[in-house]
This record gives structure tokens, C-alpha cells and sequence, in this order.
């Protein structure tokens, strides 16, 4: 079907998606997945792959006990195996209406991230849930696993549409409610929120996900190309502000952009998250293949 | 000092429009293009800190309008064309005083004369005078004239003001102060009270009056306007004396004194002149004169430093024959500002001895003596009854002067003069008191004073005792010229064609002869008595002199003359009435030149005037107010009227437009 594969390309390629599979998603915690997957998980469990030896304590499994050993040294060892599990992958994509902004324009960035990662994670046999934010949760995918869902996972990314203005904080809260299961939680967002994004980043940075937030903001944004008597428009909730560009309105602006940032990060980092930022004007590619393995979400 | 407002009504309409215009435009809100940006949150965030930083954010809110407004004020004042007037306003009782003496013709004000510098400022002043104000024209040099009594007519004033002429004369203050302030207080009464409005006085003058340390004003405010600039050059004659060589009477030695009232020194070129003919050696060419304002180590400097060597004085030495006016001047002369005191002209009469005869009762050997070392002509010596037999009442005599020596006379010639000793006129009114028909003599008799100015007794210092003198009875037109301790000693009198100088006592009897006053008296009575003058050469006058004529002098050109034709300097000629009794007074001589008279009187027939007055010539004007007293009114040459809008918009408009232009870049609008 031309058009699929046309809507396909438009956030992956081919060629693209043969290098991402090579990658994996990477967690820093120790995740518990429902089902075995293809996840050498730091938990010890029963795979075949050997880990290690313990002294045998009353109550453990008879069943892994060497006795090999116990022949030998007439003492009683237990056997380790490395466990193989799932692992759960959420990626929440911001499409409130402040995303559908810039060129290169914020809302398709984010989806082709959401689109590669997702990729990763289901190529990996990862359990991989989109959810789409604005106003709460408007749409997600359930839990995708195996490379058969990746028409699935990217038909569902193409389809979503910017809608409305953004409440980070009930959608954080009706996330974190409705995903129990612990797992690396990848967050696409401007995080322009008039509510504030301290209070929805609260629910995500709790024990239960291995947080990572990408920042993704537009070249208009960081370096506005403005000029003269304005009436601004915010695109979300249609409000107001006239402006007369000067000299020291622009210092200001971009100073406070880099506190807002700042600070987001500081939050993000100071719970335990990654915090990463990205301009739209920075080749899709890049972010992908270098940055996010640099901080360490893809390896 | 409130300026002036030219069109103030264009300015007002313009204000009625534009205010409001501007007032309208600030209210409409700024159109502003419409941008979407992703989320306002930060723009707002920005706009509140800028806010937040800024101090006076409300005074900010208005600042640009408060600053329209200003720029739109200062532009319609600029329109309505303010101006400031140099010249003060007068206030309600304005009296103009014109100096019109010599030094005021000066043209060292932009090629115009000082006079018309007056004359410009007057009539300003006039123009500034208040409605219901009036204002008095005095003209002044060493009298005052009034021009114009007070009036409120402009049109009057401005009339009196161009009618002033200039003269020659000095200038006096002290007339025009008084008859400025008589009049201020006759005109309007309460002004005298120390409360109402005080009269003021405005001068127009270059400050240099010979009265000034007499100044004094009483009820009147002085406002001074000094006129000239302090660098006009001009080169003055300020002494000229011609006399005739007392041993060679044909040689007349001329002396001529200058002066450099300019502020650099200067050369100088005298020519000198008899009857318009320059003589041979009549030109001078060495003279060289360093200012008169230097100071004396300035002069000394400038002699020693620039081997300058000062000569400030010419010596002529003539052959001169016969009566002549002799003119002296100064030549190649380009920038001097005054041309009055270039020149000056002296009556030189023809060489003359006099003739004398001394009457005699026994011979007088200092008289005899005197007559002849007086290098006279033909002096005589006759013994009373040989005068009696030739002489007697004869109708004419040929001798200039009669000296009786204690003879009595019994009759005069019609016409004559005569110097008595120990003796009367003969039926005159100056008479010897008799008692019981014996001549009353006054014994040890010493000189108490005597009239130090009278041309006979000039630089005399009398002190001699007599033994006995005539008790003389004076009349009262009689003139005394010295008092003893008990009577009159020596009288002057003039009775019809004749004058007499009676001295009441014996020349033997006294200690007089033995003093050098003598012969100088005697030698200054017969030239007095000869030539009616003091000087061997007529004296120059003053400008604005009245010369008195002697009756003695009309009769001599005739009995029936009724009026006299006077020619002034400039070629123009009007009459004079002569009265029918009494001494003849000219009316004042003005201009500097040579007067004539119509028919020719003896020693009148040309009269000389001349400036001769440093004080005059003097050019640099004083700044502070004659008298000391008043206040000084600076006024510059040329425009009276200042122009302001040019400063408005320099100063006001266009640095406000800056600043709001500034202030409209600086600041921002939510």
C-alpha cells in the first residue's frame, strides 16, 4: 500500500530503521517485565545464561542447587542464572497545540523520535505503549511487542493530531494511575505549560519508571526572528500579549527561556530522570543515533 | 524682562489644533500586526521583569505624552515668535536727555554718527512707551534745550528727536538734570511724594561731561545709555595760540598742541594755513602721538622699547604783515571719528604800535621811564597846561592811549582812552569825595583784593602800600579793579566812546613802581585800553561763546547800525537785531570755523571758534553713569530686537524630540 508506505517513510526510513537495529533500549533500573522477553535483566532468574554462585540458604529453590559441587566440596551452592524479561516502554508524545509550531515543525520531531524509539523497543521485544497528552491522556496504543507491530505503532503516531491546550499534570497523574507496570518512561514535550511542569513531572518521577525527557524546541522559539509592534498569539489557549520588540525585550526573553530550561532540567535531574534538549533544528538522525546513546536511553 | 509675542494668534489656533490632535493619537491604541507563537508564557514572563526592573514604571506610562506635549509646546511657542527687546520698556514718566555736543559726532557706530545712534535708540524707547505714558525730549550739550514738553504723541516725540541737530559745544549735565526733573515734577505733582513712581531719566550720552562730580538727581531714577565703541581713533588739536613777536611785531610764532585719544599710537601731519595759502615750511610731519589713555609707564615703555620718542607739539614761525586768519590742521587723517576738533583757526590783526602820550604836572620818572622800554610808536610827554593848549576838547586825538599823571584834565578828546593818576574824569560820574571843597584823601592805604581774571591784572600778584590816595566815588556800572583796605584803588570805566582807567593815587607815593607788577600792569592797560582785548592776537572762542561786543565798538562802525549779517563756518547767513542801548551779544556760536560779521565791526570783523577741549575730543566713552549715580543700560549697536524662536527650537524642541525618541526605543508596551 503506497500510502502507508509513504506515511511510513515519512518518520522512518528503511535505511534509518536498519540502523536502529542495532539498538537497544537501555534502563538503569531493575525492572520487573510480566513475561520473559528478550531482556538479559539485571535480575537473576532462570535463563540459561549462568550468573553466578551463593551459599544456600534454608528455603531456597532445590532446583538450583549444583550438586555437581555439592559432590565435590560436600557443601551446597545455589546456581544463578541471568533473567531474561520484557521490558515495559512508554513514550508519551505531547500534542497539544504548542507543538504544532516551528520549522522544522516541533510536532513531526517528536513524532519521528517517538516513531524510532518505538521502533527500538518493539524490534526488541519490548513492551512499547505510546500515549499521546494533551488535556490528559487522549489516545495510546496498549502494549505493542514484536517487529509485527511496527506498521501498528506508526500508524497510530501518523494519525495523531495537535488538539487543544496541554495539562501536563492530570495527564502525568491519569498516566502514572493506569501504567503500573515499572519500565523506562521517554517524554516528548516542549513542556510549555502555563500550569507548570513541576506538578506533572512528579507522578513520572517517582520509583516506578526510569524517566527520560527530551525538551524539544523550535529554531523560532530559542532565537525568535520578531520586529516591531506585535500581538502575540499563543496558539493554544488563543491568548495575548502585545509586544514591542526592543533590544532589551530580547535579551530578557531569551534569558528567561534558558532559566525555564534550566530549571526543568535541575527538576528532572535532581528526581533521578535525564533530562535532554533538543532544537528541531538538530538533524532527527543525530538525536537518535548520537545524543540519546550518549545519555545513555539506547545502547 | 517678559518677551514679546509677534503672532500670537497663529499660535494659538495652531495649539487649538494640534494638542488636541496629539492628545487624540496617544489615545488611539497602537495597531499591532498579529504573530502566533507557540506559547506566550515566556513573552509575559519577560515583559513582567522588564517592568519589574524598571523604576517610575507609572511615570513611563505617561512620558512619552508628557514629552509630546513639551516638544509640541516648545514648537508653538517657537510659532507664536517671541521677542526680547534689548532696550528696556519705559516706564510712565519718561524724560530723554540727547547729548548733541561735539564728541557725539563722532562716526565710529557702524559709519553712523553718535547723535544718530541716540536719536536710534530714543525713538525705540519711544516706541516702548507705555499707553497712557508720556515723555520729554531735552537736548543737551553745556546748555539744555527742551525739545518737546511731556506728550503721549509718539508721533511728536519721534519729530523732536530728529530734530536735533548737532553742535560743537561741550557738554553739561547739570542744566538738564535740573530742568528734567522741575519739569517731571511740574507735569505730574504726586510724583514728588517719596512714594509714587519716581520719573525716569534716560541719557544717551558718551558719558563725558565736564560736570559729572555736580551731578545729582533727587526724585528721578537715571537709566544710562552709553553710546560709542572705546577703539574710535581720532587725533585732536587741543591748543593753538598765535602771538606776535613783541620786539618784531611783523612775526607772529603760531603754537599748536595735539592729542591721541585713539588706542594706538599714531603720526600725525599739521599743516598750517594763512588766508587758505600754505606758506612755505607751513607743513609738519614729525609729530608722533602715543594715546592719552596709556598710562605714563605705558608711554615710557613704549618710548623705551620701540625707540618711540613722543612729540605732541609744532612751533610756526611766520612773516606776517597784515591781518590774517591763520588755519591749522590735521592732514592725511583716514580713520578719525571726529572731524571737529581736526582744525582750528586763530584772527591773527595786523601788526600794530601803539601810540601813548603821558600828561604830566612835573614829570614822572618811572612813567617816562615805562613809556619808553614799552617799545611804543610814538610815545609822547606833554606837561598839563601844553595838553590843555594843544589838545583840550579836540574831536579826535591820534593817540591810542592818555596817561594823566596827577594833572587834573579839564576836557577830553570826543572819543579815546585815558589812564588817570591822582586824578578823575573830567564831568564824569567817577568822581573824588570832597569835603567842605577839599579832595578827601585816604592815607596808609594797602591792596585788599583784586580782580584776578580781569585781562589786565592776569597772573598779577599785588602787594604795594600807597600813602595817600583819592576817596573815589564809583558809579555803579563801573568795574573795581582792585579794593584797598579803605576804598577803591584802580576803577575801570566806560562812559560813551570813551574808557577810563582812573588809579586814585600817586605812583610816587606808593611802593607799587618798585614792583615788577607794574610795568606788566601798565603794558596790559595800554593794550587792553588800545585793542579792547587781553592778547596782542584776538582771543578764540568756545563753541556756544556769545561774544559781547562793546557798545564803544558799534558806535565806532557807526551810530545808526540796526542789524548785523553773521556768516557761520558753513557759508550761511542770518541777521541779528542790534539792541539799541547797552553791549551787543552774538548769539551762540555752534559750529567751530571762522564766524564773519556785516558790516565788518573793528575787531570783530572775524571771529574765531575752535573745539580746543581734550575733554571733548576725548572719544572713549565712560560706562559708568555720569554723577555716579543711576543705573547703566547696556544696548548694542545695530538690532535692538532679539529674535527667540531660532533658541526655542535649537534648545527646546529638538533635544526634547531626542530624548523622546530615546525614551520610545527604550521602552515597551503590553
Amino acid at each position: 500500500m503506497p500510502v502507508e508506505s509513504e506515511r511510513k517513510d515519512l518518520l522512518l526510513s528503511s535505511e534509518f530503521m536498519a540502523r536502529l537495529d542495532q539498538l537497544d533500549i537501555l534502563s538503569r533500573k531493575l525492572l520487573a517485565g510480566k513475561m520473559k522477553g528478550e531482556r538479559r535483566s539485571k535480575r537473576r532468574g532462570q535463563s540459561v545464561e549462568f550468573a553466578d554462585y551463593r551459599n544456600y540458604v534454608i528455603g531456597d529453590d532445590l532446583r538450583f542447587i549444583d550438586w555437581n559441587i555439592y559432590a565435590r566440596l560436600d557443601k551446597l551452592f545455589l546456581k544463578l542464572f541471568l533473567e531474561e524479561e520484557d521490558l515495559a516502554l512508554y513514550i508519551i508524545v505531547d500534542v497539544t497545540r504548542s507543538c504544532d509550531y516551528g520549522d522544522p515543525n516541533k510536532a513531526l520531531y517528536m513524532k519521528k523520535v517517538a516513531a524510532a524509539l518505538g521502533y527500538i523497543g518493539l524490534v526488541n521485544y519490548n513492551r512499547v505503549s505510546v500515549v499521546a497528552m494533551a488535556n490528559g491522556i487522549v489516545d495510546e496504543t496498549g502494549g505493542l511487542r514484536g517487529r509485527t507491530k511496527v506498521a501498528r505503532m506508526i500508524d497510530f503516531i501518523n494519525r495523531l493530531q495537535p488538539q487543544g491546550a496541554g495539562n501536563l499534570a492530570v495527564a502525568c497523574r491519569r498516566f502514572a494511575l493506569s501504567h503500573r507496570q515499572k519500565g523506562v518512561c521517554v517524554v516528548l514535550s516542549d513542556f510549555f505549560d502555563k500550569g507548570g511542569y513541576e506538578n506533572g513531572l512528579r507522578y513520572l518521577s517517582g520509583g516506578k519508571y526510569d524517566l527520560f525527557t527530551v525538551q524539544i524546541l523550535s529554531p523560532q522559539e530559542i532565537d525568535p526572528d520578531l520586529q516591531g509592534d506585535l500581538k502575540l498569539r499563543d496558539v493554544e489557549d488563543g491568548d495575548m500579549a502585545e509586544v514591542s520588540i526592543t533590544q532589551p525585550l530580547m535579551k530578557q526573553y531569551k534569558a528567561n527561556l534558558n532559566a525555564y530550561c534550566l530549571a526543568v532540567k535541575d527538576y528532572i535531574t535532581r528526581r533521578g530522570g535525564t533530562y535532554l534538549f533538543a532544537s528541531t533544528a538538530v538533524p532527527f538522525d543525530t538525536l537518535v543515533l548520537n545524543y540519546l546513546r550518549e545519555r545513555g536511553l539506547l545502547g | 524682562m517678559m518677551p514679546d509675542f509677534l503672532n500670537p494668534g497663529i499660535a494659538a489656533i495652531a495649539a487649538g489644533i494640534a494638542v488636541p490632535s496629539l492628545l487624540l493619537l496617544y489615545f488611539l491604541k497602537l495597531r499591532r500586526r498579529e504573530v502566533d507563537v507557540s506559547s506566550t508564557l515566556l513573552w509575559k514572563k519577560a515583559i513582567q521583569d522588564l517592568q519589574v526592573n524598571a523604576p517610575f514604571q507609572r511615570l513611563r506610562k505617561n512620558l512619552l505624552l508628557l514629552l509630546q506635549l513639551l516638544i509640541l509646546a516648545a514648537l508653538l511657542l517657537a510659532l507664536a515668535r517671541p521677542v526680547v527687546n534689548h532696550t528696556q520698556r519705559a516706564g510712565k514718566l519718561a524724560v530723554i536727555l540727547i547729548d548733541r555736543s561735539a564728541s557725539m559726532n563722532a562716526d565710529d557706530i557702524e559709519g553712523k554718527t553718535r547723535l544718530d545712534e541716540a536719536k536710534r535708540q530714543a525713538r525705540e524707547l519711544v516706541d516702548s512707551l507705555d499707553k497712557n505714558g508720556a515723555a520729554m525730549v531735552v537736548a543737551f550739550d553745556d546748555s539744555a534745550d527742551i525739545v518737546r514738553s511731556f506728550t503721549s504723541d509718539r508721533a511728536l516725540l519721534k519729530q523732536a528727536i530728529d530734530s536735533i541737530q548737532p553742535t560743537d559745544r561741550r557738554s553739561r549735565l547739570k542744566l538738564a538734570f535740573q530742568l528734567a526733573e522741575a519739569q517731571a515734577a511740574s507735569f505730574n505733582p504726586e510724583q514728588r511724594g517719596p512714594l509714587g513712581p519716581k520719573p525716569e531719566i534716560w541719557l544717551y550720552s558718551d558719558g563725558r561731561v565736564l560736570d559729572a562730580p555736580e551731578l545729582s538727581l533727587r526724585f528721578a531714577d537715571l537709566k544710562y545709555s552709553r553710546i560709542g565703541t572705546a577703539d574710535a581713533a581720532n587725533l585732536a588739536i587741543v591748543a593753538l595760540s598765535a602771538r606776535r613777536n613783541y620786539e618784531r611785531p611783523s612775526e607772529v610764532q603760531v603754537f599748536v598742541r595735539l592729542a591721541n585719544f585713539g588706542p594706538q599710537p599714531s603720526g600725525a601731519v599739521v599743516q598750517l594755513s594763512i588766508d587758505g595759502i600754505v606758506p612755505p615750511g607751513g607743513i609738519k610731519r614729525d609729530l608722533l602721538l602715543l594715546p592719552e589713555r596709556w598710562s605714563l609707564e605705558q608711554r615710557e615703555k613704549a618710548e623705551k622699547d620701540q625707540k618711540l620718542l613722543a612729540r605732541d607739539s609744532a612751533e610756526f614761525r611766520l612773516e606776517l604783515l597784515k591781518g590774517a586768519v591763520i588755519r591749522v590742521e590735521l592732514k592725511e587723517q583716514e580713520n578719525d571719528a571726529l572731524r571737529a576738533d581736526d582744525a582750528a583757526q586763530i584772527v591773527v590783526p595786523p601788526p600794530r604800535s601803539l601810540k601813548a602820550l603821558l600828561v604830566t604836572k612835573n614829570g614822572n620818572l618811572w612813567l617816562e621811564k615805562f613809556l619808553e622800554s614799552a617799545n611804543l610808536e610814538k610815545p609822547g610827554v606833554v606837561l598839563g597846561a601844553q595838553y590843555e593848549k594843544q589838545i583840550g576838547e579836540t574831536q579826535q586825538t591820534e593817540y591810542d592811549v592818555i596817561i594823566f599823571d596827577r594833572h587834573q584834565p579839564t576836557g577830553l578828546p570826543a572819543a579815546g582812552n585815558f589812564i588817570y593818576f591822582n586824578a578823575v574824569p573830567p564831568r564824569s560820574r567817577i568822581e573824588a569825595a570832597t569835603e567842605n571843597g577839599a579832595q578827601v584823601l585816604l592815607r596808609d592805604h594797602g591792596v585788599l583784593d583784586w580782580e584776578r581774571g580781569h585781562p589786565m591784572l592776569r597772573h598779577l600778584n599785588l602787594r604795594f602800600w600807597v600813602q595817600e590816595t583819592l576817596k573815589l566815588k564809583v558809579p555803579l556800572d563801573a568795574q573795581v579793579l582792585v579794593e584797598g583796605r579803605q576804598g577803591p584803588l584802580v576803577v575801570l570805566h566806560r562812559d560813551g566812546r570813551s574808557t577810563h582807567l582812573v588809579i586814585g593815587f600817586d605812583v610816587n607815593v606808593s611802593t607799587w613802581p618798585t614792583s615788577a607788577t607794574f610795568p606788566i600792569f601798565m603794558d596790559n592797560a595800554l593794550q587792553f585800553l588800545a585793542l579792547g582785548s587781553d592778547m596782542d592776537v584776538r582771543q578764540s572762542h568756545q563753541p556756544g561763546a556769545t561774544p559781547r561786543i562793546p557798545r564803544h565798538v558799534l558806535q565806532q562802525a557807526g551810530a545808526d547800525l540796526k542789524r548785523i549779517k553773521l556768516t557761520d563756518p558753513r557759508g550761511n547767513a542770518r541777521f541779528v537785531n542790534v539792541p539799541e542801548a547797552g553791549d551787543f551779544a552774538l548769539p551762540p556760536l555752534d559750529r567751530v570755523g571762522i564766524y564773519q560779521l556785516d558790516p565788518p565791526l573793528p575787531q570783530y570783523e572775524k571771529i574765531a571758534v575752535n573745539l580746543l577741549d581734550p575733554e571733548e575730543s576725548n572719544l572713549l566713552p565712560i560706562d559708568r553713569p555720569p554723577g555716579g549715580a543711576g543705573e547703566s543700560v547696556a544696548v548694542t549697536a545695530g538690532k535692538s530686537r532679539l529674535e527667540l524662536w531660532r533658541w526655542i527650537v535649537a534648545f527646546g524642541a529638538i533635544p526634547l524630540c531626542m530624548l523622546e525618541w530615546w525614551v520610545y526605543t527604550r521602552r515597551m508596551h503590553l
